[in-house]
């Protein structure tokens, strides 16, 4: 790959030679450094589960909040620099606030993830500032139905049946395009994202890990809010039982 | 091309090199070419019609998120080629400019106008520092009140120009060829259903290849239905058939 950096990553405001802005893919870089945040858009509504990795012991159960809540029925899940994420948060609930007063009613789902991604392009743009370095998955559910969005720090916003960012995306993607989510219930996908980001862990570099999820759904009354943590720990457990019952399995074949 | 003299501050921000290029400006259509991506438009008698490839490479994505296509005014429309998110920042001040010009005069913009001010705002774009260009070509077309049917294409370095056919992206050069032979002669004026099977048939002949009607966006305007429509798969794939049994 040439021309890494040599004087062209200096700022978001230059081209490379070859037509690539390099700041920005930099910020995406920060993402993959961070935890995996996964999202699926299921019959029933959507449910976007993240990797907190805890890096010590002294660290308490509930801190470093990754998954966010705009308006009644919009969730956020923030993968990348959580302070940058905050940012991106603070914003979403800005607009949704001044689209209330602008026109009576909650903001769809649609609307408010192309403010929020127009926002981020505008810190690709100009040299004073940097490019958050950070993706947002959306998970809204309005008149239009379940949808589930990714932001990311050049701007980009794609909406998604599925997706996948952070340290092991490859691999999470690749279990997430085995999953039928045309018939998945909410319920189910809260066990199946357990077991995807259970599998893709990885237990060698970070030991801690707490699973915080989100969904809006039928089962919530539309509203986004933290899966109900008896739900989290099962699927927890089942897909960990799941696991070292294959691993055991691998070593008894090995031998 | 020496680069040893231009290890300045040319290359970084738009001032000019001592061979007097614009190094910056040539970069932002170095990243129009980069998303492999190839758009046409063919301006016929009454109509004006535009493709562009729609590739979307995740299969989780859901596509009908991802357009290039974009509605200026209610006759007016564009199709963009290169980054997706300096596209959106463009239409979305392009719309701007086209309703407050019909809030002033009360009537639609003149689509040359509109591509003027497109044009006026990336150059200031390459004459300012602490701003980059857009890496975006922008064709513009619509049914001008009075002079019908226009097409231009704008492009980063804030040049504009009213063009028959025109082509942006990777393949462009290519395109630009195929759409000459075509067109050679000046009088030679398409109706509808040909001209956007011109602008289909010049696709598939620089990408070599035959396409679904779910990989491209086709978009049109014409005199009898001047409001801007991006067409469905089936009238897509009607007129890839229509295409297949001429030959």
């Amino acid at each position: 790959m040439t021309s890494i950096g040599t004087g062209y990553d200096l700022s978001s405001s230059t081209f490379s030679p070859e037509g690539r802005v390099f700041q920005t893919e930099y910020a995406m870089k920060s993402v993959e450094n961070s935890g995996t945040a996964v999202g699926a858009r299921c019959s029933d509504g959507v449910v976007i589960a993240v990797e907190k990795v805890y890096h010590s012991r002294m660290m308490m159960k509930g801190s470093l909040r990754r998954v966010h809540f705009v308006e009644k029925h919009i969730g956020v899940g923030i993968a990348g620099l959580l302070p940058d994420g905050r940012q991106m948060v603070s914003k979403c609930r800005e607009e949704a606030t001044q689209y209330r007063e602008v026109y009576g009613e909650p903001v769809p789902g649609r609307v408010l993830v192309d403010r929020l991604a127009r926002f981020t392009h505008l810190y690709t743009l100009y040299w004073h500032v940097r490019s958050f370095g950070c993706s947002a998955l959306v998970a809204a559910y309005d008149a239009e139905g379940p949808q589930l969005y990714m932001v990311e720090p050049s701007g980009m916003l794609m909406r998604y049946n599925a997706c996948a960012t952070g340290k092991a995306k490859q691999q999470a993607k690749t279990e997430l395009e085995k999953l039928k989510l045309g018939e998945l219930t909410c319920r189910e996908a809260v066990t199946e994202l357990a077991k995807t980001i259970v599998n893709v862990h990885d237990s060698t570099k970070d030991k801690l890990y707490e699973l915080e999820m989100l969904w809006v759904c039928e089962e919530s009354g539309r509203t986004a809010q933290f899966v109900p943590q008896e739900l989290i720990d099962e699927a927890r457990k089942a897909a960990e039982d799941e696991k070292d019952r294959e691993d055991d399995d691998d070593d008894m074949d090995d031998a | 091309m020496s680069r040893g003299s231009s290890a300045g501050y040319d290359r970084h921000i738009t001032i000019f090199s001592p061979e007097g290029r614009l190094y910056q400006v040539e970069y932002a259509f170095k990243a129009v070419k980069s998303t492999g991506i190839t758009s046409i438009a063919v301006r016929g008698k009454d109509c004006v019609c535009a493709i562009t490839q729609k590739k979307v490479s995740d299969k989780l994505v859901d596509p009908t998120s991802v357009s290039h296509m974009f509605r200026l005014a209610d006759n007016h429309g564009c199709v963009t080629t290169g980054s997706l998110m300096d596209a959106k920042l463009q239409v979305d001040q392009t719309r701007k400019e086209a309703a407050e010009f019909k809030f002033d005069h009360s009537y639609e913009i003149p689509v040359e106008y509109l591509a003027k001010q497109v044009a006026d705002r990336n150059q200031v774009y390459t004459q300012h520092a602490y701003i980059r260009p857009l890496g975006v070509v922008m064709i513009i077309f619509g049914v001008d009140e009075e002079k019908g049917p226009q097409l231009f294409r704008c492009d980063p370095a804030g040049y504009y120009v009213g063009f028959r056919a025109c082509a942006a992206g990777q393949k462009d050069q290519e395109a630009m060829n195929f759409l000459e032979k075509k067109l050679k002669n000046a009088e030679t004026e398409l109706d509808d259903n040909e001209t956007i099977q011109t602008a289909i048939l010049a696709l598939q002949t620089v990408l070599a290849a035959d396409f679904k009607p779910s990989e491209v966006e086709v978009s049109m305007v014409t005199t009898a239905k001047p409001r801007f429509t991006v067409l469905s798969e089936a009238e897509v794939e009607a007129h890839l058939t229509a295409i297949s049994e001429r030959d």
